[in-house]
């Protein structure tokens, strides 16, 4: 599994060893953010807009091999923002 | 097709010109529900739908664990006309009861026809309907199930009537003249192909809007519903003169804090408790049903304790059952399948632990309230003020989740098949000039050298409206939103795309700035507070009984969006042009 720090956290991570490169995932995404190169057994999956993802799961859900792992970032898993931040300023 | 996307811009590629009798924006579930009666009238349909795959893709793509729906089976609850009773008091009489009447006793009917198309609605274990009251509904409507492959089988059904599926095509701009709709323009993201889609009747169904506000993880596209549905139906509907009603109302639910998923009305139906810092259960100051309130007031809720110092928030589960455990850890899978995932990476045992939650961003749907929609007017057969435009689903004035999405869908798409039964003339011919002005902005937003990131763009209008917008509300405030995103508009031009792809973007970066600037408008125009923070004016801080009966009405004027105001007493079709024409 693809382990290597990002600038951009990578979202959907794929394991080249278990990837059958059949294109499902390119397919199954909601938001257009895998692309798979057709008829190339030679290429993997790219996740080509990462920032883009919906967490929602059906990329993992589809690979017939289990090659895909969703990985949350840290601002989801431990999020500190105050929830009042989000409530609006108040103008008189 | 290659394997990374495509910066090159097709230039010299020929439009390809279409011909159909229905053109569908939009495949999930109004969409579909829409062309299936059209295909079974031999119709032929065609579907623009920014997704590959019909079987997974709109808003519940994914799965669905609940669907709102009367069964007609013996109890007086149970029937059309209890419910029906109760909406005008569940909406706080903001609604148009001609519509959420139809859609009601519509209900069963389709509920059935969708239990044809192969969607088991039982529990897998008593092999009896599971039905669950929440959400301040007056009986046990909501089916809890497993809709895992819901729109796997409407999708299907939509296959094999043979429509014609568009896909990773995003529509752009409708064709109307004289208040007609005639088809539309649209590019595929992936090959750059633009399409000029001529169709005797257009319904629009794509979903509701979301990025339009920040959230706790700060990510634009972690959303309690899916990020790509951007209010493009309404934007596109607006600028093709449809009016558009209840746009000021938005709404918000609890989410994990951090991560903005789904599951709500599976944790309040199945008896999830929600307590303060303090350990207070405080639902009960705000509402006699306590957890088991209307969405907008759970909402409201836990914004007032966080705004009175009582937060943090918790979700409490510790008191249920092992059973009912079970069935909530499984329900919230179904709805979100990576929910279990993200509890495992946070360490966090929802069953025996209090986890934290956060109200989620805000968007343009239903307001936490069901059957009173923010979007397209649509009069009893879901056409909307512009002649053969339909709307359906989360961009029409009458909402109601998935079921609300199958019901009206399946009557716009009843509609339309009634509407093509009479001749109404040849259809008009596509103003070519028209039609390279859109290409030619297009090719201007993938080649502009210094050009705004559509990004910065969105953020901009996101920052804005969780402002000044969002949840606190006064004129002043709105006023100063207003002229931001006018700012904004005038960059509109200068838009930044990368690719294809950011093409696509731009043009849902444009759409949701337009939903804000409705938004800001109607919010503007009603000077009073209605349903707690779905519309919360501080400097009107009560509801008006005596003069706010009455919808927002926004319509494209000479320098942008217009309002009007018309009685709740009559149905929102009243207001439309072409009634006063045909009347």
């Amino acid at each position: 599994m693809d382990t290597k720090p990002d600038a951009v956290h990578n979202p959907i991570r794929i394991d080249p060893e278990a990837c059958i490169r059949c294109n499902l995932c390119d397919w199954i995404c909601p938001g257009d953010l895998i692309y798979k190169e057709e008829d190339n057994r030679a290429t993997l999956p790219v996740i080509a807009y990462p920032d883009e993802c919906w967490y929602c799961g059906l990329c993992q859900t589809i690979c017939p091999t289990d090659a895909i792992t969703v990985v949350f970032p840290e601002q989801m898993v431990r999020n500190t923002t105050d929830v009042k931040s989000l409530l609006g300023k108040v103008v008189d | 097709m290659a394997g990374t996307p495509r910066a090159a811009y097709p230039d010299a590629m020929e439009t390809i010109n279409l011909e159909t009798d229905v053109l569908v924006v939009g495949g999930g579930v109004a969409g579909s529900m829409a062309a299936i009666p059209a295909l079974e009238a031999g119709l032929k349909v065609v579907i623009c739908e920014k997704g590959k795959v019909l079987d997974h893709c709109g808003s519940i793509g994914c799965g669905v664990d609940h669907y709102l729906t009367v069964m007609d089976t013996g109890p007086e609850w149970d029937t059309p006309e209890f419910l029906i009773k109760h909406v005008p008091e569940l909406t706080d009489y903001i609604v148009d009861m001609a519509v959420a009447s139809r859609v009601i006793h519509e209900m069963p009917r389709v509920f059935r026809k969708i239990e044809a198309l192969g969607v088991d609605f039982r529990d897998r274990q008593t092999g009896d309907y599971y039905r669950l009251r929440s959400f301040g509904l007056p009986g046990a409507y909501h089916i809890n199930f497993d809709g895992t492959d819901f729109k796997k089988h409407i999708g299907e059904r939509v296959r094999k009537g043979k429509a014609s599926v568009l896909m990773r095509t995003m529509v752009v701009q409708l064709l109307v003249k004289d208040n007609r709709a005639f088809g539309a323009i649209a590019f595929n993201f992936r090959s750059g192909e633009w399409y000029a889609i001529r169709a005797k009747a257009v319904v629009l169904a794509a979903g509701d809007v979301n990025r339009i506000s920040q959230n706790a993880s700060g990510l634009a596209f972690d959303s309690w519903h899916i990020p790509y549905n951007t209010g493009d139906a309404h934007a596109m509907g607006y600028h093709a003169g449809a009016a558009l009603a209840n746009m000021e109302s938005v709404e918000a639910t609890l989410t994990p804090k951090g991560f903005s998923c789904q599951g709500l009305n599976a944790l309040v139906s199945l008896g999830a408790y929600f307590v303060n810092r303090s350990g207070e259960r405080f639902m009960f100051k705000y509402d006699k049903k306590g957890e088991n309130a209307r969405r907008a007031v759970i909402a409201d809720a836990v914004i007032n304790e966080v705004l009175l110092g009582n937060g943090p928030i918790y979700l409490d589960c510790r008191h249920l059952s092992q059973e009912m455990l079970d069935r909530m850890e499984h329900t919230l899978q179904v709805d979100r399948y990576t929910l279990p995932a993200y509890y495992k990476q946070k360490g966090v045992n929802f069953r025996e632990e209090l986890v934290e939650v956060s109200v989620s961003e805000l968007s343009i749907r239903r307001s936490g309230v069901y059957f009173r929609g923010s979007g397209l007017a649509v009069d009893t057969n879901a056409e909307t003020s512009v002649e053969s435009l339909y709307a359906a689903g989360d961009c029409a004035t009458v909402s109601g989740g998935i079921s609300g999405a199958a019901v009206l869908g399946h009557i716009a798409g009843e509609g339309v098949v009634e509407r093509l039964k009479e001749s109404n003339g040849a259809l008009p011919a596509i103003d070519t000039r028209a039609l390279e002005a859109i290409r030619a902005q297009a090719a201007d937003h993938l080649t502009v050298e210094r050009g705004m990131p559509w990004k910065s763009f969105e953020d901009a209008t996101r920052q804005t409206v969780t402002d000044y917008v969002g949840v606190r509300r006064t004129d002043k405030g709105l006023r100063l939103a207003l002229e931001t995103l006018h700012a904004l508009a005038k960059r509109e031009p200068a838009l930044k795309a990368d690719d294809l792809h950011g093409l696509m973007r731009v043009h849902e970066a444009k759409n949701i700035r337009m939903n804000a600037e409705m938004m800001a408008t109607a919010s503007l125009a009603r000077t009073e507070t209605r349903t707690g923070s779905a519309h919360w004016r501080l400097d009107y801080p009560e509801p008006d009984e005596a003069n706010w009966r009455r919808f927002v009405i926004v319509e494209r004027g000479a320098d942008g969006p217009v309002v009007r105001t018309l009685s709740t007493e009559r149905p929102l079709a009243d207001a439309f042009a072409r009634s006063a024409l045909t009347a």
